[in-house]
């Protein structure tokens, strides 16, 4: 039934997951805010076309499961990723890239959506009177999104962003669909190979539950430390 | 292909509704403790509620899917579990989970007021919720259930991994008898199936939300949740 006595070992087996989880995680939460910032920008100054391209994207990407937009990367990308570099003339054998790759660049996809409501929400929690202020006193655009924009909004999408760090984490999860190891998948191989399977699953969810209090313990200290009192 | 498809559609469906109803249940009565204070309890909810919040679903079928045998066993029942059975309780755990943090914060944004007035009116705690606070706390919850309910439908995907027979374990047989040829267009249809189920519920919840204001104070703060859940 339930074996207490391996806990401890899977414990071990499944915690030297967690340095490539977190690896893959930062990664994806970079590259998806700054495509999420991107997204934000074009609906903030409203840029005609890619307006509606940024939403027709938000809709096409928050109305798929992640499922199945990490298994049409794993079947799409290699093949687009040949044939681009076959018009250009490159040698290359895109089908030996590896899963951890595309598993990034579907999650980017996906979290790109959602990471421009937050960087949308962020820039519209922004006071408008700051900026007038700053311009009226002779600031540069680059000055004032550098000095007096990004800090501010920064410390107010600290919370979304905590909160999306925790989801891409958990969307790693997916990723044992195409071989690629996280904490998750590494708990499953654990339990196959010694056949306790709910004790693996329950050490998983207790490193879950752990880093998540992490995150949001850290991200909560930032926030009261940075905020500025008015 | 697709008629194929959509008769494992009444599976997925009755799993969603299931979730749907029991995790409706499981929210109001977390909810209920949580912001009632009652001391052991309210932990616990607490703890069960950032359990289905910080745990991937994936993980969450799992655990339901190898922990339930145990805890029927253990109270003596016969195990009658099904995968499908196992991935109903799972999902209405974590579709209670994720709700009761969707209406907590819609019953702390109802006005302060509206709470004093009701409580030095005398009423119980069971009247003040079906008579005053309920009915307000509604229209602010609405936009953040319906993403819940777009979410659910979204984690119905990974059931397939417990081995219940649903829409996508459906499309893997049918790109297995073909030879696995033609999986680019088979997910692409899937995201067509999975897009058009969340656009009903959309749909719905929209006819919902324009109905609700009625009861609405003026300055309700709404402010849905950002984050997709995995």
């Amino acid at each position: 039934m339930f074996d207490i006595d391996v806990l401890l070992p899977d414990l071990w087996e499944i915690s030297g997951a967690i340095p490539v989880t977190l690896a893959m995680a930062l990664v994806t939460f970079v590259c998806s805010t700054i495509i999420g910032s991107l997204f934000a920008l074009v609906e903030h100054k409203q840029i005609p076309v890619l307006r509606e391209f940024v939403v027709a994207y938000k809709v096409v990407f928050k109305g798929v499961p992640m499922v199945i937009v990490i298994f049409l990367g794993y079947f799409g990308l290699p093949p687009a990723l040949q044939f681009v570099a076959s018009a250009f003339g490159m040698e290359i054998n895109a089908h030996a890239t590896p899963n951890w790759a595309i598993l990034v660049v579907a999650l980017t996809a996906c979290l790109a959506a959602f990471q421009a409501e937050v960087v949308k929400g962020a820039l519209n929690s922004f006071d408008k009177g700051q900026a007038d202020a700053a311009l009226s006193l002779g600031y540069k655009s680059s000055q004032l999104f550098r000095r007096v924009l990004f800090p501010q909004t920064v410390v107010s999408a600290i919370p979304d962003l905590a909160n999306s760090i925790m989801v891409i984490m958990k969307a790693l999860s997916l990723g044992f669909a195409i071989e690629v190891v996280d904490i998750f998948a590494q708990s499953q191989l654990t339990a196959a190979l010694n056949f306790y399977y709910l004790e693996a699953f329950l050490v998983a969810v207790v490193i879950y539950m752990v880093i998540a209090y992490i995150v949001t313990t850290v991200a909560d200290k930032m926030e009261s430390a940075l905020r500025v009192r008015t | 292909m697709i008629p194929e498809l959509l008769s494992a559609l009444p599976l997925t469906l009755a799993i969603t509704f299931v979730a749907i109803v029991a995790g409706f249940g499981l929210a109001l009565i977390t909810t209920t403790f949580r912001v009632r204070r009652v001391p052991v309890i309210s932990q616990l909810a607490d703890l069960y509620v950032s359990y289905a919040r910080s745990v991937p679903v994936v993980l969450q079928l799992f655990v339901s899917f190898y922990g339930l045998p145990l805890l029927v066993i253990l109270i003596g029942g016969d195990d009658f579990l099904t995968a499908t059975i196992a991935a109903m309780v799972g999902l209405s755990f974590y579709h209670g989970g994720y709700l009761s943090e969707v209406m907590r914060p819609a019953y702390l944004a109802v006005d302060r007021g509206q709470h004093d007035a009701a409580d030095s009116l005398g009423y119980t705690f069971r009247q003040k919720i079906t008579r005053i606070v309920g009915p307000q706390a509604v229209h602010i919850a609405l936009p953040g259930y319906g993403n819940s309910i777009i979410y659910l439908i979204h984690n119905v995907a990974l059931v397939m991994y417990i081995g219940a027979a649903d829409v996508m374990a459906t499309a893997h047989l049918i790109m297995e008898r073909d030879y696995n040829q033609y999986q680019f267009p088979t997910y692409l249809v899937l995201a067509v199936i999975y897009s058009i189920l969340c656009l009903i519920a959309w749909l719905i919840i929209r006819a919902f939300e324009v109905r609700s204001p009625m009861y609405a104070t003026k300055e309700a703060p709404v402010r849905a949740a950002l984050m997709p859940s995995v």
